[in-house]
């Protein structure tokens, strides 16, 4: 446990160094917040048009007058708090996708900055070190996710109609943030770091692992077209499967970490 | 103290290291001399416990290094790769705490201060490492790879691409570490640096070519030779001692090189006979061939060419 605080304090301090590195993912964190406030309240606003007259919420506002914590919300609050509750999902993914650059990176980064030999030359073994790489890209990855939710909050309190803040404070959507949200982190960064483990380009092992966004994509449109709802009991389901998903992932990026190739093959 | 016993190491057909053999003592700088591609890398790598050989058996202390114990075996050795791979965003100072701290010294922030001034690089301490000289980087290198205080050290090419101010630093860091009884292998294309720094001397193309201190690799390949410097012409002398049984004299107006090999003629013996017969000596030394010498005779001989 000491040797992965001591290389994941060096990867926390890289970042400090580099904070452009983050910058894409601070972006679309931002964006990802304007995108919503921008449906639920500027185009209401600048079309004169209120949400709740348009036919295509009216499912919305039936399921949200029944839901506890949304019950005395008045029909354009129920459409907010569906449409906020709906998007909560893409601030989980943006700041994974942000930091996909620096799980990509992790290894062949080192090898290719040529530090990854003396690294490998001291005691620590393939499980601390991918541990340090995957903790390294998690962690900022967590906090901008945090930080978005909290401006996320603070602005839906501030803009929204009143109460519908507190429907994102119930238990579906905080569980998506903090426990959907960081397993799927997990998963997808470990997948990155174990992609940068085999590849010999960093370009490569960025755009294979920005294959996990699919998933995480798809659910988000599932969610907008109602063929799907992010209900406690699925939340928990999916939880469940990802953290299987997040072992099986450790085992296979220690199985595939083969430091021979990595200091014999790669150049 | 560190051994390499029968050592082969395959990469598919190619064989890049066969069947090397030889001991580490403490107090002892062994030089591995090759030719690029004649798998010193490759040798070294296998004994920092980094890739595993294809047949063979690399000790440490008497332990054998194996999948399990070569992460522990490695907190003995301390290897400085080619490149001083340092992580050039930190500064000198993290880079170090950071590995002070992979090693689990108790006291890393001493540690790290200790190297700092043993290295003479504290004035730098809080500079990233990208700023650093060539030369500094690889003085931070090498404090980074002694700190944990290693009973055993590995050097690959430290001097390589250095400046000659830059490269005597190192060697006298080097030579440092033979006082601390530190064993030391040190593997090198530079012979000066071979012949300055190394007790014995191990030539590698693949497989050991030779193996020994550097003056006994001289005195195997050339043989004993003496310089005698005259006060007049050395002409003379040199047919006088041909008709003693000295056939190998290289004359050159009033020097005479005079080889030994073959007969029992000793130094003081020639020394007298060249007086009785009257020869003014201005000087006598051993003449030795330099290292490159004995280097690119190894290598021919082991090429098959003359």
């Amino acid at each position: 446990m000491r040797r992965v605080a001591a290389l994941l304090g060096k990867e926390l301090a890289d970042l400090r160094q580099n904070p452009a590195i983050v910058m894409p993912a601070v972006l679309t964190g931002g964006l990802s917040i304007l995108l919503p406030f921008m449906v639920a309240l500027v185009i209401p606003y600048v079309s004169g048009e209120r949400l709740a007259d348009s036919s295509d919420f009216k499912a919305a506002i039936e399921m949200y007058a029944a839901q506890p914590g949304s019950r005395g919300l008045d029909p354009e609050g129920a459409v907010q708090a569906w449409i906020f509750l709906q998007f909560l999902i893409l601030l989980v993914m943006t700041p994974v996708a942000g930091s996909m650059a620096v799980a990509a990176y992790s290894v062949i980064g080192e090898k290719q900055a040529r530090t990854l030999e003396p690294l490998l030359a001291t005691p620590l073994t393939t499980t601390e070190l991918l541990a340090a790489k995957v903790l390294g890209a998690l962690i900022p990855s967590l906090a901008l996710t945090i930080g978005c939710l909290v401006v996320y909050v603070a602005g839906v309190a501030a803009f929204a109609r009143p109460g519908v803040f507190l429907v994102l404070l119930t238990a579906r959507p905080l569980a998506t943030v903090f426990v959907l949200g960081p397993l799927a982190a997990l998963a997808a960064l470990q997948l990155a770091v174990c992609v940068s483990s085999r590849v010999n380009d960093a370009r490569s092992a960025q755009q294979i692992g920005a294959l996990i966004i699919l998933p995480i994509s798809a659910l988000l449109v599932a969610q907008l077209l109602g063929g799907i709802q992010l209900t406690m009991p699925l939340i928990l389901l999916i939880a469940t499967g990802l953290a299987l998903l997040n072992l099986v992932l450790l085992r296979v990026a220690v199985a595939l970490f083969d430091r021979e190739s990595i200091l014999t093959r790669w150049k | 103290m560190l051994a390499a016993t029968h050592l082969t190491r395959r990469f598919g057909t190619r064989v890049a290291a066969d069947d090397v053999s030889f001991e580490l003592a403490a107090g002892e700088i062994f030089a591995l001399l090759g030719p690029n591609g004649a798998g010193k890398t490759t040798t070294l790598r296998m004994l920092a416990g980094l890739i595993e050989p294809s047949s063979g058996e690399v000790t440490v202390d008497g332990e054998a290094m194996t999948r399990t114990t070569a992460a522990r075996l490695r907190s003995r050795i301390g290897f400085l790769t080619e490149s001083p791979g340092l992580w050039d965003r930190l500064t000198v100072r993290q880079n170090l705490l950071v590995y002070a701290r992979l090693h689990g010294l108790p006291a890393a922030e001493r540690v790290v201060d200790a190297a700092l001034d043993l290295f003479d690089i504290r004035d730098r301490a809080r500079d990233a490492a990208a700023q650093l000289s060539k030369g500094l980087k690889q003085r931070v290198a090498l404090a980074r790879t002694l700190l944990h205080d290693p009973s055993i050290v590995l050097l690959d090419e430290p001097t390589s691409g250095l400046d000659p101010e830059s490269a005597r630093d190192v060697r006298s860091l080097v030579l440092r570490l033979r006082e601390g009884k530190r064993a030391v292998l040190l593997s090198t294309h530079n012979l000066d640096e071979v012949e300055r720094v190394a007790d014995r001397v191990a030539v590698l193309r693949t497989r050991l070519v030779a193996l020994d201190t550097p003056a006994a690799l001289r005195s195997r390949l050339f043989g004993a030779r003496v310089r005698v410097q005259l006060a007049g012409a050395a002409a003379g002398h040199a047919a006088s001692l041909r008709r003693l049984g000295l056939s190998d004299i290289r004359v050159d107006d009033r020097t005479l090189s005079i080889a030994f090999d073959g007969t029992a003629f000793t130094t003081p013996r020639l020394v007298r006979h060249l007086v009785e017969s009257g020869a003014d000596i201005e000087s006598v030394m051993a003449e030795e061939p330099p290292l490159e010498e004995v280097y690119m005779r190894l290598l021919q001989a082991d090429a098959g060419t003359p």
